[in-house]
């Protein structure tokens, strides 16, 4: 058995005002990926954008998307990404971007990549922080995905190999 | 993509071998219409072929650079030059092109080389009697 | 599937430089060996009417026949062999035959008869062949070579009845065919000719003077530059005269360093031509050279027919996507040459 290999885009959905990501569903943003790939590639891009894309994820709170491209195709769909300039959802022209973070052979390439990610978000806002009560929650934060990184210690050598597929 | 083998034997002797290393791809084709009639121009051509590069190949594909170097308004028949990596883009686009003003249309591609001096010389075009 | 939208067919394009003074140039083989050659163009710079000696060469170029639904074993017929084929120098193409869709034959000076046969027509006729390598992997097209001069070929030999019957009672070709041969060899089409509906042709001549004309540095200018100058003077490009890359039609302009002609004259030559009369012209240019001011040159170009099984000698031609093979002679002053032999699709390199 041969796997169908796809590609898994990590983006991050960037808006002015934050509430508007709660807006968002995952239809849209297929909607709005599929308009924008018809747009900057025609017909053949659309064609290729319909057979195995799909909006895998999305967190409306953090505006997290993975997107799944077939392997072969990826870059060309990819290169359309940062056309989009609105999602139009429910009813509502959602004005906004997508910035890639990272490219994967798998879900879980991506879903470490977040974590550790957000991890370095937070060490980023710690500083930033205004009083002690959320000092001490970004605090809790770190500890706790902490811990899970030390769990992943010693999967290191699987994800590793994994990474390497990614060419 | 390239591979050059070069031979001295002497100093005036000298041979090279270019393997598809030509910049362009050069088309002859030409254009049929349901109506015989119509009358098109040069650059109204030109534009139509872009749009057909815009229908199948996006912005991008319209961006594709590529000449008419010569036009015929009788027969509709130009010689185009692509850049090579462009030459698929634009033949297929050609050939999805199916409607000018709302009447049937094709693009006969005749010949296509990677030397403009061949179609020139081409013997299909042969005619005794 | 995937499909790699950035690739291009296969070409070939080989450069040479020599001098005809050098002993060990190849130019004669080279142009001998392009059996079939449909057109001949000459670029003149610097010049406004034919020059008599080139007018006579050009008119002295051997003349050839077209004969209309010739069987083809016909040119197995023992009279035809012994005052034609085995004289030698007799040239042979099918006409009108496309090599990517029918039957192509072709009966080269050296007494070879190459059938390009699809794959039903190969094995229906029986004979031995290789698959053509323009098939692909799926071997639709064959290669039939065969040598009559070989023993085995002659009239009355196992081979040449074999191939007799095959073409007589299994495989029943007919083709129009252009036959030519040359004088000086000694052979005879009228034993052929008599039986078949025939008409005779003159290679057609046509010269067109052209003026303004930018033109680059031929000396050290890029082969495919210059090729392609040279198409676009050929093909009477207009924007080439222009020479603004920001047309919006075209943004061909003559490769620098450039200069401009005053003038030049273009003469071209049509229909089935031998190599011996090619070498001849060539023969004649270089006089023409010689008798003219320094710093001068001419091109010459020499297209294949697109039809024609073989290229140089016997390597395998098809035409795929443009058939081309052709080459250019760029003549010097100085008796050196620059030159350009192109072929493209699966064909193997020129000589």
């Amino acid at each position: 058995m041969v796997r169908v290999k796809s590609r898994y885009l990590l983006c991050e959905v960037n808006v002015s005002d934050r509430s508007l990501l709660l807006l968002l569903d995952d239809r849209a943003i297929a909607a709005a990926v599929k308009s924008v790939v018809a747009r900057i590639h025609g017909d053949y891009g659309a064609a290729l954008c319909s057979i195995r894309f799909s909006v895998k994820y999305l967190n409306a709170h953090t505006g997290i998307v993975f997107l799944r491209f077939p392997k072969r195709c990826y870059k060309l769909l990819w290169s359309a990404l940062p056309f989009i300039t609105s999602v139009e959802s429910r009813g509502q022209n959602i004005p906004c971007f997508l910035n890639c973070l990272h490219v994967g052979g798998t879900i879980r390439t991506c879903q470490k990549f977040l974590v550790r990610y957000n991890t370095q978000q937070l060490h980023r806002m710690l500083p930033k922080c205004k009083n002690e009560e959320e000092r001490q929650e970004v605090r809790k934060a770190i500890l706790n995905c902490s811990l899970t990184r030390q769990n992943k210690e010693t999967f290191q050598d699987e994800t590793e190999s994994e990474e390497d597929e990614e060419e | 993509m390239r591979g050059d083998d070069k031979k001295d034997k002497s100093a005036g002797y000298q041979r090279v071998v270019l393997k598809n290393a030509s910049p362009y791809h050069y088309m002859k084709v030409c254009l049929v219409l349901e109506d015989e009639s119509t009358k098109l121009s040069a650059v109204e051509l030109k534009q139509f072929i872009i749009t057909g590069l815009k229908t199948l190949y996006g912005e991008v594909g319209a961006a594709l650079n590529f000449d008419l170097l010569k036009y015929d308004e009788d027969t509709r028949t130009a010689f185009l030059r692509v850049c090579s990596r462009g030459l698929v883009k634009l033949w297929s686009s050609l050939t999805l092109l199916g409607f000018y003003q709302n009447q049937a249309c094709a693009f006969r591609v005749l010949q296509v080389s990677p030397f403009l001096l061949a179609l020139t010389g081409n013997s299909r075009e042969l005619q005794l009697d | 599937m995937s499909v790699d939208l950035d690739q291009t067919p296969r070409s070939i394009l080989v450069w040479e430089r020599s001098s005809f003074l050098d002993e060990k140039n190849r130019i004669n083989s080279e142009v001998e060996q392009l059996h079939f050659n449909y057109k001949v163009s000459v670029l003149l710079p610097e010049c406004s009417s034919t020059p008599p000696h080139l007018e006579s060469v050009l008119t002295s170029f051997s003349r050839f026949y077209l004969v209309r639904n010739l069987p083809l074993h016909k040119l197995l017929d023992k009279e035809f062999l012994e005052t034609a084929v085995y004289q030698g120098s007799v040239y042979g193409l099918s006409y009108r035959t496309r090599i990517d869709e029918d039957n192509c034959v072709a009966l080269m000076p050296n007494g070879r008869l190459v059938l390009s046969l699809d794959k039903d027509s190969f094995q229906v006729l029986g004979f031995e062949g290789k698959p053509s390598t323009f098939g692909n992997r799926t071997k639709n097209r064959f290669v039939v070579t065969i040598d009559l001069t070989d023993s085995s070929m002659a009239p009355g030999g196992r081979g040449y009845l074999r191939l007799l019957t095959g073409l007589t009672s299994r495989l029943s070709l007919q083709m129009d065919f252009l036959l030519s041969h040359h004088p000086g060899g000694g052979a005879s089409l009228q034993p052929l000719l008599s039986h078949c509906d025939w008409s005779e042709h003159t290679p057609e001549i046509s010269t067109q003077s052209l003026t303004h004309l930018s033109c680059p540095e031929p000396q050290s200018c890029d082969p495919h530059s210059f090729l392609e100058w040279l198409g676009a003077v050929h093909t009477d490009v207009s924007s080439l005269s222009e020479n603004s890359s920001s047309n919006f039609l075209s943004s061909l302009v003559c490769p620098e360093p450039k200069t401009t002609l005053s003038q030049a004259l273009r003469v071209s030559i049509c229909g089935l031509l031998l190599p011996q009369d090619v070498h001849h012209l060539v023969q004649e240019l270089r006089c023409y050279l010689e008798r003219s001011r320094l710093e001068c040159w001419t091109s010459l170009t020499v297209h294949g027919f697109v039809d024609s099984p073989v290229s140089w000698g016997d390597r395998e031609h098809g035409v795929l996507r443009g058939g081309e093979n052709f080459y250019t002679l760029l003549m010097f002053h100085d008796h050196t040459y620059h030159i350009h032999l192109a072929t493209g699709a699966h064909d193997t390199c020129p000589p």
